[in-house]
């Protein structure tokens, strides 16, 4: 996985996502720079910004990069070497960071991944929830429109809730109808218990995929939803598990498609 | 609640549809020439319903694993209700319309979209008028529930046939009479008599091909896979369709021949094999040629389907042709997923897993197919535990708006990268 | 004093599955077993010294993880809300489940309970789809297999007085709901919906003997009382599996009572008698019943469901009928269109509701039955 074998390639990965997009180099097994930035109109718009700010401190000329991509517009662009599925990168990422890392959640702004791993951080099995928004960061900023606060201050508010309101884990629209008659109602539901309700929809979500998929600790949670402690900690309490969380759980899949990248120097450089 | 007759337009698209395939099949370098009998049959099949008004023919709609051997001893001529609704979508990619017209008629999203299509079509008159509705509750729910709305819809008289969930003799003998009841239904509206001599003929044919399907599901273990990727649809199809037909013999005589001789040349199906894969349930009709192209080009080859292929045991008798035609049914691999899901259906995936050394499983959750979907879990503990990972891909048979093309690309590359990452 | 008799079942629904009354039948050495499906003949087990009680989910509308994990999202709320009570080990105490093959979900639900579960006995009937003389000797043949499968188990015969001792305490208990049902009739019937869903929930949650007495009790107390002011809309409510007294009340509280039912947990149960005589051997008579009863849309042809759906909206004098259906339920959902039509010509309107199992009521169902009862308002008037 040493870069050195190799001669003067340098990897990198990048995650292009619907709403962010993600760059890390590493240098071995160590993260040498990362960024996350707004994605950009297009995929290879995004990808060059990242790679742009990711090398502005490092003085590596951009001509020596090996670069892996992943996520949603990670197929579209042109220069890259190999594009890596997400759930792929999430498992390599997931793995070099926390070794003892078994299953991930990984929750970003669309999609909520679940995704199994080996000792090696080899992929064993994921699944997706693509369905339904419930259990994503869309649905969160949706609820978080909906009560009229930040996101941020939800989650704080949620550990001063006593109970949780009832929110529909089936669905994002139900979900939507029942948070409403939450608020109107006379007297209205305390809005910490309506936000700890609609995180316990969320974890609900959350878990009837990890179930699916056989749960097995330890856990990660990556992804920018990952940032709201209030769920999971929600999360921890209904799992009966603790959880991992990477430093930057955001760069999660970037630094995986980057150990794709390392590796598949090494492997070149064998030839 | 019909329209009138003139308005035959899908079987109409159908014929043609078909007539095309048939003739692109040929213009290949090296067509198949199993492939060119089928599409002949099928030009024929549709042909057959294109014209019988015009040949005073009687018409028999029927739900899927209706046994048509019966309908072919009476020359009556069948219209196999969710094959021609597959290959609406399949073929005319045109399923949109029909699916409105079953909301129209009040059928909520619980009903699956082949009948929700099917009640739509009548509805609007984009499948002929039958002289009879015939339905079952093989497979499910859905078939046991299709019927009573078609015979309002269509107006047609119908006849339901009661199967049995298990198998003991009783319930083999019960099935037994329904038939009976169904012939002497079937004599009743028809005026015309069952021929039990051309039954034992068909019986005899059907044993035939039982005998080749057993073999070819056999010849598929060889590696590399001698049989195109998704070719299993083709023989799901000839049985739904052609069940005892003296076409379908040859079809799957040749069949058998030509995976023979690939088999004999170690020539793959695919140009260069690198998963062979266990198929369970149904992929989206409409992206059945993406799914091939998709097969060649990451040398990914259905090669076993335990629940599409690999036929149950026992002989059929032609001197007891109606107790051989409820017998067969309990040999149709589906109906086990419709018996209960014993010990006999879990030693099977097993058995194939290890047999057609499968290094993968792909299921196709459709949203519409609620028993299926229930075995999910099972059999993904079930391969698990033999180290074999099993894709799990949301979808509808029939209704494209479900998933798109590009996600079901996305995960399938997602689930190939994994199994080259083993 | 009403609502201390009440309240004896409420006590019994409120600590399902683990009610005293089953707990304490297990400590004295009986044994208790689960029924999926109205086609399951209870006699038979009491007959045999157990217990039968009906395997439910959550009464409520709740996560369901475990269910939706095993199950996939797209079979009913309520196979997932029992499997999810039976993963959670809530039913470990049962020693035998027993079921039918009536719809695909229920199928699936003793597959999977089988399987994950792993209750010691366990059994499932082939049930025929229609009422002909082969299907009732069919139906008589897997009822006759269950009750030598159970003999077995048991390692104890049943006798035929034993059960014609057991079918004579469960007309009783039919009787008793009969009589229950009859006072819904009047023009103000001295108890609601809700309340009546209480009841007719502790009727397959607890021992006969003692659901009887309790029951009786209940009846005595009601005959003699007043059903006050009548309400203007009275109301019939049709559909599968249903159990939340809540749902009930949220639509009785838009200023209607429920008269009547077609529900599986309710009228579908209990409505029709064991009928023995002219030398008809118990079992015969049991499935004879068992396979006669309300029909479950499942049963062919449907014709038979809709009319008795009829009868009974006109001997309760409804203004509208209610269609629950359980989402992903296809046998209920697949007659709504013919269903519809056969009420239309009895000029009885309908409203259907797409609910998830054990759902109160949710503002959106409200607002739907309000205007449904506008509508029915305007016609009567």
């Amino acid at each position: 996985m040493a870069i050195s074998d190799s001669g003067s390639l340098v990897p990198i990965g990048i995650d292009v996502g619907s709403t962010t997009t993600k760059a890390v180099l590493v240098d071995g097994r160590t993260v040498k720079s990362s960024c996350v930035i707004m994605s950009s109109d297009t995929a290879e718009q995004s990808a060059r910004q990242a790679i742009e700010e990711t090398l502005s401190s490092t003085g590596i000329p951009s001509d020596l990069l090996y670069a892996v991509a992943t996520g949603a517009g990670g197929k579209s662009i042109p220069f890259v070497r190999q594009s890596k599925s997400i759930a792929g990168c999430l498992a390599r990422g997931s793995n070099l960071l926390l070794p003892s890392v078994r299953m991930l959640i990984d929750m970003g702004a669309e999609s909520l991944t679940v995704v199994k791993l080996n000792s090696q951080g080899k992929l064993t099995d994921w699944g997706t929830h693509d369905k339904c928004a419930s259990g994503t960061g869309i649905f969160l900023e949706q609820m978080a429109r909906l009560m009229q606060m930040p996101i941020e201050d939800m989650a704080m508010l949620s550990f001063r809730a006593n109970s949780r309101a009832d929110v529909s884990s089936t669905c994002a629209v139900f979900a939507e109808s029942e948070v409403i008659s939450h608020i109107h109602r006379v007297p209205p539901t305390p809005k910490e218990e309506i936000v700890a309700g609609i995180y316990l929809a969320m974890v609900h979500r959350i878990l009837t995929l990890c179930k699916r998929l056989g749960i097995e600790p330890d856990i990660a949670v990556t992804g920018g939803v990952a940032l709201n402690t209030g769920l999971v900690s929600i999360l921890e309490e209904e799992a009966g598990i603790k959880t991992l969380q990477p430093a930057n759980p955001q760069i999660v899949a970037a630094l995986g498609a980057a150990v794709f990248a390392a590796e598949s120097i090494a492997k070149e450089g064998r030839l | 609640m019909t329209s009138s007759l003139q308005n035959t337009n899908r079987i109409d698209a159908l014929v043609r549809a078909t007539r095309l395939m048939y003739r692109m099949s040929k213009a290949r370098p090296e067509p198949r020439q199993s492939e060119l009998l089928y599409y002949q049959m099928l030009i024929r099949y549709y042909e057959r319903l294109l014209k019988a008004r015009e040949n005073g023919d009687f018409v028999a709609a029927h739900t899927v694993f209706f046994p048509s051997e019966v309908l072919y001893a009476m020359d009556i001529a069948p219209m196999h209700l969710e094959t021609t609704s597959w290959m609406t979508a399949l073929f005319l990619g045109e399923y949109a319309d029909l699916l409105a017209a079953g909301a129209e008629l009040g059928l909520a999203s619980e009903i699956c979209s082949p009948h929700r299509g099917l009640a739509g079509a009548f509805s609007i008159g984009a499948l002929p008028k039958p002289d009879v509705v015939l339905w079952s509750n093989m497979v499910c729910d859905n078939t046991a529930k299709s019927g009573e709305l078609l015979m309002k819809i269509t107006g047609c008289p119908g006849h339901f046939l009661d199967h049995p969930f298990q198998d003991s003799s009783e319930e083999i003998a019960y099935f037994t009479d329904e038939l009976k009841e169904m012939v002497a239904f079937l004599e009743d509206h028809s005026g015309r008599k069952m021929d039990w001599d051309r039954l034992s003929l068909v019986v005899g044919n059907m044993d035939k091909q039982l005998e080749i399907l057993r073999s070819i599901h056999e010849l598929r273990k060889a590696i590399p896979s001698p049989f195109h990727p998704q070719g299993f649809l083709e023989l799901l199809t000839v049985d739904y369709l052609f069940a005892g037909h003296p076409e379908a013999t040859e079809y799957l005589e040749t069949l058998r021949q030509e995976l023979e001789e690939a088999i004999a040349q170690g020539k793959g199906a695919v140009a260069k094999e690198r998963y062979r894969l266990m198929t369970l349930f149904l992929p989206p009709m409409y992206l059945i040629g993406f799914l091939e192209k998709m097969s060649q080009e990451f040398g990914a080859v259905s090669v076993a389907e335990p629940f599409f292929c690999q036929w149950g045991d026992g002989k059929l008798d032609p001197k007891r042709p109606l107790e051989s035609v409820a017998l067969k049914s309990y040999m149709i691999p589906e109906m086990n997923m419709y018996a209960p899901m014993g010990d006999r259906a879990i030693t099977k995936i097993r058995t194939a897993a290890q047999e057609f050394r499968i290094d993968g499983a792909i299921y196709y959750a459709d949203v519409g197919c609620r028993h299926t979907c229930a075995t999910i879990k099972l059999f993904k503990d079930i391969l698990d535990d033999m180290d074999i990972p099993v894709l799990t891909l949301d979808c509808d048979v029939v209704d494209p708006t479900i998933t798109s093309q590009e996600e079901i690309r996305g995960k399938l590359e997602g689930f190939f990268e994994l199994l080259d990452d083993r | 004093m009403k609502q201390d008799l009440i309240g004896r079942f409420r006590e019994v629904n409120q600590t399902f599955p683990r009610t005293r009354e089953i707990i304490d039948f297990k400590n004295n050495g009986g044994m208790v077993f689960g029924w999926f499906c109205t086609y399951v003949p209870e006699e038979i087990i009491h007959a045999a010294g157990g217990l039968p009680i009906r395997i439910v989910g959550h009464s409520t509308e709740t996560e369901l993880e475990d269910g939706t994990a095993y199950f996939y999202v797209n079979n009913c709320s309520f196979s997932r809300s029992c499997l999810q009570l039976g993963l959670r080990h809530e039913y470990d105490f049962l020693d035998g489940i027993v079921g039918g093959s009536t719809c695909d979900g229920a199928r699936r639900l003793f597959d999977l309970w089988r399987i994950y579960i792993q209750t010691p006995f366990h059994c499932i009937m082939t049930v025929p789809r229609k009422y002909t003389d082969r299907a009732h000797d069919l139906y008589n043949s897997q009822v006759k297999h269950f009750k030598d499968l159970l003999e077995e188990f048991v390692d104890l015969p049943i006798t035929d007085e034993a059960l014609l001792k057991s079918i004579a305490l469960f007309n009783e208990s039919r009787e008793l709901l009969r009589s229950l049902y009859d006072l819904r009739r009047l023009d103000s019937p001295p108890i609601s919906g809700a309340e009546i869903m209480e009841i007719l929930n502790a009727s397959f949650r607890m021992p006969k003997e003692l659901f009887n007495q309790h029951l009786q009790e209940l009846l005595h107390e009601l005959q003699q009382s007043d059903g006050g002011r009548p309400k203007p809309l009275r109301i019939m409510l049709v559909g599968s599996v249903l159990t939340n007294p809540q749902f009930v009340k949220s639509i009785e509280d838009l200023g209607a009572i429920v008269v009547c039912d077609e529900l599986c947990t309710s009228t579908r149960y209990w409505s029709d008698l064991v009928v023995l005589g002219n030398g008809l051997p118990p079992l015969q008579a049991l499935s004879r019943r068992y396979l006669n009863n309300f029909p479950c849309a499942r049963m062919y042809p449907s014709t038979e469901r809709f009319d008795r759906i009829v009868a009974l909206a006109k001997a309760f004098g409804v203004h509208g009928v209610i269609s629950e259906t359980i989402r992903y339920c296809v046998p209920y959902a697949h007659d709504l269109p013919l269903l519809a039509d056969h009420l239309k010509q009895e000029g009885l309107p309908m409203l259907t509701l797409d609910v998830e199992h054990g759902t109160p009521g949710s503002g959106q169902i409200q607002t739907r039955v309000q205007a449904f009862f506008e509508m029915l308002e305007a016609r009567t008037l």
